[in-house]
């Protein structure tokens, strides 16, 4: 194999393990916009928290624990701020929605500075994730396969939930028309509830993901919030199949940027963004509302 | 016969007061003068020191104004810098303060928020200079930010000792001021005693990875510079910069990869270094990576020891497991020993040794009250006449404040990591769980001090 077919390879792996990571991070974010019209920016803070609890779990346990509870206890944290503060203040539209979930967000930063300081600090990844993986002449990060492997795990895992259970078609018919589901005998709220807790449950396995990755510090959130963002908005606000392309088109565009145009790589997305947004103002797969 | 023993006499009391002229110049500060008024052997007992406690004093009191980031996701800068000035403040005091203006002063620390941020840099500055009267300002992380602090110190006429600003352009022409000191190496010492480390190794093939902003560039630049002086035969077989605050660095691993460099150059900083560090050895890249900052023990231990192996590590400040003085040895000990009682969030790996930035900056602090206590007087012109080319034997060897720029000068260290590392502090290894620096090689000065700006020299007679 000649040595550009492997760099193209690579990066092509790359760009796919980047794009999934992205999808992680950003699917919460479009779903609760998608189906509850909530623009949620302290996604990212409780992403950032994730990361923390699961430092903490997996010091005290580990990895597999940390992946598990600590998605949990931010899912909870997630439904008592829906339930306490923004279920108060949906009515009022986007902005103070905008202006509640920054101020949670900041609050969010300065309660891990306070609980566990300001330095960076590494997630381990577990044994059976270090190391590389050997296929033909490629060697590849196993943790990056991970995270390819793991987000795939998700997204069926999400689809089976959405379109094969009942709790899915509560919660599809609930954003559809929630004053019919209402007269059904069905309480909307606690399905609302239930789903913002889903979509913050889907931040925190992000957060633990990729604690091992990432550095987990109290930048955590900025690092990775405006990417998330871009994703969602050129995917199409609440479209999750337009944000998983988006995601993938993003990740291939930065590695393959990198590789063939370094010095405008970092402007490959906005320019993706703009002319995909000057065509397309809904975004890739995003509907006219 | 008398004459003859007369002249004799006289040749003999010539040549005694000659060579007694010599003898004592260094003590008339006639010629190149070594002072120190911090003895190691002399630090206070330290123990109860706690880094989170701020110091209490009473009476007239040395007013220290702390600048750094001290609030937003960056705070972390501020918060590695407290225990420095406490810890030196804690010593002094409890030595009884410095003798000024005729009376004993202990040292009191006032802290502003720059909050990473010009506008709230100022204000922080002005406040602490006009509300709280600081004799002295201490900081800080950030060139952009150490500028403005510059601008509003001469406005104020405050001494401001600027130890953790690298940027040339600080202390050029266009920006000097009299009331700005540089204790630290700037980016052209650096990457001289980097490149002289090379040309004395047997790699010639290196790729560079830096931070795409002035800073990255600026070091990359001094550093391919100083290369082709240093090293003619070495190759630069590829350069990327990233963007700050990068999630993904396998594209450009791969591009370093298929360069097959021999060394990997980069002087990315924190959270940037840390990941390019674990992602860089995940995916199999295990060449000797050339850094500044990738020095933070989590960091360090999160790819462990065969991942630390042969980092190669540059700093104006090194221990390693071998300190160079015994002042050093001194203060590794005793920090260390206090260290164990400390809470959060000092109580982390970070805050272990006083190594590099750590050790640099609480030398430049007794540096800085060293200067004051040898001024006699909080008067920021007197101080400044003394600061001008001092010569200042320091925790870890002699450094020189250029009286032209107020750029100081001295000997740099480099060293790669091996492992084990010797341990030299009774049962306690440097390094646990990483590869620490075994052999510290001293890049004398000569190869490592830029020339004063053209327009700054001959600024004092």
């Amino acid at each position: 194999m000649d040595p550009m077919t492997f760099i193209c390879i690579s990066q092509l792996v790359h760009g796919l393990a980047y794009g999934m990571l992205l999808f992680l991070i950003a699917a919460g974010l479009s779903m609760i916009f998608g189906m509850m019209d909530i623009l949620n920016l302290a996604h990212a803070y409780i992403f950032m928290l994730a990361a923390y609890i699961g430092y903490t779990l997996a010091g005290l346990t580990n990895f597999w624990i940390a992946l598990l509870l600590a998605p949990i206890a931010v899912a909870v944290i997630g439904m008592l701020i829906e339930r306490y503060m923004l279920r108060k203040i949906h009515r009022f539209g986007h902005i103070p929605e905008l202006v509640l979930t920054i101020g949670i967000g900041l609050i969010l930063v300065e309660f891990v500075k306070w609980g566990w300081g300001t330095q960076s600090l590494m997630l381990q990844a577990p044994e059976v994730l270090s190391g590389l993986i050997s296929i033909g002449p490629f060697r590849y990060p196993i943790y990056r396969v991970f995270i390819i492997g793991f987000t795939i795990a998700v997204m069926i895992f999400m689809l089976l939930l959405f379109y094969k259970t009942r709790f899915g078609t509560i919660v599809r018919a609930a954003t559809a028309d929630s004053d019919m589901v209402n007269a059904l005998g069905i309480n909307v709220l606690i399905i609302y509830t239930l789903f913002f807790g889903f979509g913050t449950w889907l931040a925190g396995l992000a957060g633990v993901v990729v604690a091992p990755f990432l550095s987990v510090f109290p930048g955590l959130a900025d690092q990775v919030g405006f990417g998330a963002f871009v994703v969602v908005v050129l995917g199409g606000l609440g479209s999750m199949s337009g944000a998983f392309l988006a995601a993938i088109l993003i990740g291939l565009l930065n590695s393959f940027g990198i590789q063939f145009f370094p010095t405008i790589a970092p402007l490959l997305t906005f320019g993706l963004m703009a002319i995909v947004l000057t065509i397309k103002p809904t975004g890739l797969l995003g509907e006219r509302q | 016969m008398f004459t003859k023993r007369k002249n004799k006499l006289f040749n003999l009391f010539c040549i005694i007061s000659i060579a007694a002229a010599f003898a004592l110049v260094p003590l008339t500060g006639t010629a190149q003068e070594v002072d120190s008024a911090f003895d190691p052997s002399e630090m206070s007992d330290m123990t109860g020191f706690d880094p989170n406690k701020s110091i209490e004093v009473e009476g007239p009191t040395i007013k220290l104004g702390y600048l750094q980031i001290m609030s937003g996701p960056a705070a972390g800068n501020g918060e590695l810098f407290l225990p420095v000035v406490r810890w030196v403040a804690h010593d002094i005091n409890k030595r009884g303060g410095i003798m000024v203006d005729g009376e004993k002063k202990k040292i009191e620390i006032f802290i502003g928020d720059t909050q990473g941020k010009p506008a709230a840099t100022k204000k922080a500055t002005e406040r602490l200079c006009l509300e709280k009267e600081v004799d002295v300002l201490w900081g800080t992380s950030g060139s952009h930010l150490a500028k403005v602090i510059a601008d509003v110190a001469e406005e104020y006429k405050v001494p401001f000792m600027n130890c953790l600003s690298l940027s040339d352009e600080l202390m050029n022409e266009k920006n000097f001021n009299r009331y700005t000191f540089r204790t630290l190496s700037n980016t052209t010492q650096w990457n001289m005693a980097m490149a002289y480390y090379f040309s004395n190794r047997p790699e010639t093939k290196f790729s560079i990875l830096c931070q795409d902003y002035l800073y990255g560039h600026s070091m990359a630049n001094a550093f391919k510079k100083y290369l082709e002086k240093y090293k003619p035969e070495a190759e630069i077989v590829s350069e990327d910069y990233h963007k700050l605050w990068l999630k993904d660095f396998a594209p450009y691993l791969t591009k370093v990869m298929a360069a097959n460099p021999e060394i990997l150059y980069t002087a990315d900083w924190l959270p940037d270094g840390d990941n390019l560090i674990k992602q860089a050895r995940r995916m199999g890249l295990n060449m000797p990576i050339a850094n500044i900052y990738i020095t933070n023990p989590e960091s360090l231990k999160s790819v462990g020891v065969e991942g630390t192996k042969n980092m190669i590590f540059c700093y104006s400040w090194m221990s390693g497991d071998t300190p160079q003085t015994k002042a050093q040895q001194k203060l590794m000990k005793e920090w260390h020993e206090q260290w164990k009682n400390w809470e959060s969030p000092y109580d982390t790996l970070l805050y272990i040794w006083p190594d590099f930035v750590l050790g640099q900056t609480i030398g430049d602090t007794y540096w800085l009250f060293d200067v004051i206590e040898r001024a006699g007087t909080l008067d920021a012109e007197k101080i400044i006449e003394v600061w001008e080319g001092d010569v200042y034997k320091s925790i870890q060897g002699i450094r020189t404040m250029r009286a032209d720029d107020h750029q100081a000068v001295f000997d740099m260290y480099v060293g790669e990591a091996t492992y084990p590392t010797k341990d030299v502090y009774d049962d306690v290894p440097y390094s646990k769980g990483y590869a620490g620096v075994h052999e510290v090689n001293t890049i004398p000065q000569k190869y490592c001090t830029p020339t004063v700006p053209e327009g700054l020299k001959g600024r004092v007679d």
